[in-house]
């Protein structure tokens, strides 16, 4: 048995030695991935008819003033602050719509449920929300749908037919290439480096990094994945899991992906604290307030990151065209405020953009 | 008035039905969507769980002790319902009944470690909440499992007369223990443990025996409970669960279970996982935040008990 496994493992070391060399990062998922071409061709937008559901019975909004709660998957984080601030600044400017964010204080998959499942009692219009899990979350959003609610979900989807529309704040194969990339550029093409992520199964983190492992293959397979760590959306279990890591390999560890905007500044933090800033660079998904004093102290050089209080904006720009019957199934684009035209893509998804990276020069401006 | 009525009245069981029909009052007044037909069956379908563990978990804090496992238990049994099912291609009623075994199990080891090697329950189960949690990340190398047939979600989902089909099981779950706890032997001798632990063993109780029973009990039930969750959000997940001892235990010492034993009934759990639920659930509809409700519930909790202590001096004095 024992020289069985042990046989089994030197196949798969050898697998992973040659065809898979990049693909099969820890934390990664198993659905198909689609890199960008390595030179920042566009990616085709294949055409998809629309996948997402319809509410039953809802009346006719159009106009009227509605009142709409947001369920990020935790509240009392920076991220989703910005996110409830785009969605405050939204309302305010639509004039015709009552919005406040609540929900639990930890990413708990059952606790959203709840929260969600309280707000279709009180009888609200609309419901905003950012999925702890994409499958658990999807009963109570069709319940939501079956009494007549408008659904739209951003930062983490659920099911498509689970809800209307989804904010898609950039496609994972943009933001794989903008992580590649920038650390390519800092530790070089031969280089190793480790991942911190939230969990292997979040869907987000799991989908970045099943993309940026078919990139880095693609584009620059030279470089040397070491180890994917969890460390949940949690300050000081991320700051323990990246000395870890640097204790671990030492010299060999050239580069640390922060995949949350909790791990990223941890992980810079750690990296100060081990007098390692220049020797190993961090690369990663925060918000700028949390990475200004690494990115002046040029401790770190670039942050990757879409506009939170814009991702929050759209999604209530949109759940406002939804509920008006502006925003129909098969639309291509949909007009959001000061945004301008968002384009419509995978058949129920709206782009907000291109991903952006924050550096030296230009994180100054950001306050979020 | 008569001591007997005074007693009664003076019951910490008494104390929190009024305390839960004030409240329930005062939330259907707040908003008009609280005192429906639909909320109250659609909160006893989201309490059904913590309700189920928070049965075994009035026999285990009757006997002094505590079983702060329970939530990696629920974690583990889900994770394995899954990996069975799919992973060892099981028929998901055998997977269902497997992993509701393996909860019993990991309480009959909690029950062990704390029976043979003379451990704390509150170190014993804390060490324990660690390692299952562990195992639950371990086993399911954090994929989860989804696509459960659709019959499965009947469990979790569906009604029966009416009924959200959970609340049949915790029902009847809820008479078993209030049987047992209330009117047999076994339920004399949990009392026994808990007021005195070595007399009981002097007085020819199997306290040891006992004790196995319940912590492997508190174990099934937990894993009962993992299935239904499974079952209500339609996949797994190997942080399920996280969090569900303090909501369990909450629930428990509110329906005024003494921590430190030999005193307790389901009548009080059930009272307390009521009340927990009713303000959870109006609080929210009444337009309170998330953050005010947990600042609500803690008050209460301490209320409560207070409320108890100082009727109880009276009483005694």
């Amino acid at each position: 048995m024992i020289r069985k496994t042990l046989f089994a493992a030197a196949a798969l070391a050898a697998m992973a030695g040659s065809a898979f060399a990049a693909s099969a990062w820890t934390g990664g998922d198993d659905l198909p991935t689609n890199p960008l071409a390595c030179d920042g061709t566009a990616g085709a937008a294949a055409a998809k008819p629309y996948d997402g559901g319809e509410p039953t019975g809802a009346p006719d909004r159009k106009g009227k003033k509605i009142t709409v709660v947001d369920v990020p998957k935790l509240i009392g984080i920076g991220y989703f602050n910005a996110t409830s601030k785009g969605i405050a600044d939204a309302a305010k400017e639509l004039g015709n719509v009552d919005a406040k964010t609540d929900g639990p204080t930890q990413a708990n998959i059952d606790q959203q449920i709840t929260f969600i499942d309280n707000y279709i009692t009180s009888g609200v219009d609309g419901i905003l929300f950012a999925a702890n899990d994409p499958v658990a979350i999807a009963p109570v959003l069709k319940k939501a749908l079956s009494k007549g609610i408008n659904v739209v979900g951003y930062d983490a989807n659920s099911q498509p037919d689970a809800r209307q529309w989804f904010v898609n704040q950039a496609e994972f194969n943009g933001i794989a290439k903008a992580m590649v990339d920038n650390l390519a550029k800092e530790i070089g093409e031969e280089g190793a480096f480790a991942i911190v992520t939230s969990t292997f199964t979040t869907p987000n983190q799991a989908r970045w990094i099943a993309e940026m492992a078919a990139y880095a293959e693609k584009c620059h397979p030279k470089m040397k994945w070491l180890e994917t760590v969890e460390a949940q959306e949690d300050n000081v279990l991320s700051f323990n899991q990246a000395t870890t890591l640097i204790n671990k390999y030492g010299d060999e560890l050239k580069g640390i992906f922060g995949m949350t905007s909790v791990a990223t500044p941890a992980s810079a933090e750690a990296v100060t604290q081990a007098n390692k800033c220049g020797t190993i660079a961090v690369v990663g998904l925060a918000t700028p307030n949390a990475m200004k004093p690494y990115v002046e102290k040029d401790c770190v050089k670039s942050v990757v990151l879409w506009n939170p209080v814009d991702l929050g904006y759209a999604a209530m720009q949109v759940l406002r065209a939804v509920a008006d019957g502006d925003l129909k199934p098969g639309a291509t684009s949909v007009k959001a405020g000061k945004l301008g035209e968002l384009q419509v893509i995978n058949g129920s998804e709206i782009l907000l953009g291109a991903p952006f990276v924050f550096s030296k020069e230009n994180i100054g401006q950001f306050d979020f | 008035m008569s001591a007997a009525w005074k007693n009664l009245l003076l019951r910490h069981e008494t104390i929190l039905g009024v305390l839960l029909v004030i409240t329930l009052i005062v939330l259907a007044f707040q908003s008009d969507r609280f005192f429906t037909a639909d909320n109250l069956l659609n909160q006893g379908r989201l309490m059904a769980e913590v309700g189920l563990v928070a049965l075994a978990m009035t026999f285990v804090i009757v006997t002094g002790g505590i079983d702060l496992s329970v939530g990696s238990i629920l974690g583990l049994v889900a994770i394995l319902l899954g990996v069975f099912w799919q992973k060892l291609g099981l028929p998901l009623p055998l997977a269902m009944m497997l992993g509701i075994v393996v909860g019993g199990v990991a309480g009959l080891v909690n029950g062990l470690i704390i029976t043979r090697f003379g451990v704390p329950p509150l170190i014993a189960t804390l060490a324990t909440l660690a390692l299952y949690r562990g195992l639950a990340e371990g086993i399911s190398q954090a994929r989860s499992v989804r696509g459960y047939p659709d019959w499965f979600f009947m469990l979790g989902q569906g009604e029966f007369l009416g009924v959200p089909v959970q609340l049949w099981i915790f029902g009847l779950c809820a008479v078993i223990a209030a049987v047992i706890l209330g009117l047999s032997t076994f339920g004399r001798a949990t009392y026994a443990i808990g007021s005195n632990a070595v007399a009981a063993r002097f007085s020819g109780l199997s306290v040891d025996r006992s004790l196995l029973l319940i912590y492997t009990a508190s174990g099934l039930i937990a894993g009962l409970a993992a299935v239904i969750f499974v079952s209500r959000v339609s996949t797994t997940r190997s942080d399920m669960g996280t969090g569900l001892e303090l909501d369990v235990i909450t629930a428990v010492v509110l329906g005024g279970t003494s921590i430190f034993g030999g005193r307790g009934t389901i009548i009080g759990t059930l009272l307390g996982l009521g009340l927990m639920q009713a303000l959870k659930n109006g609080l929210a509809l009444a337009g309170v935040k998330g953050d005010g409700t947990i600042v609500v519930i803690g008050a209460v909790l301490i209320g409560t008990i207070l409320i108890s202590n100082i009727f109880r001096k009276d009483a005694d004095g």
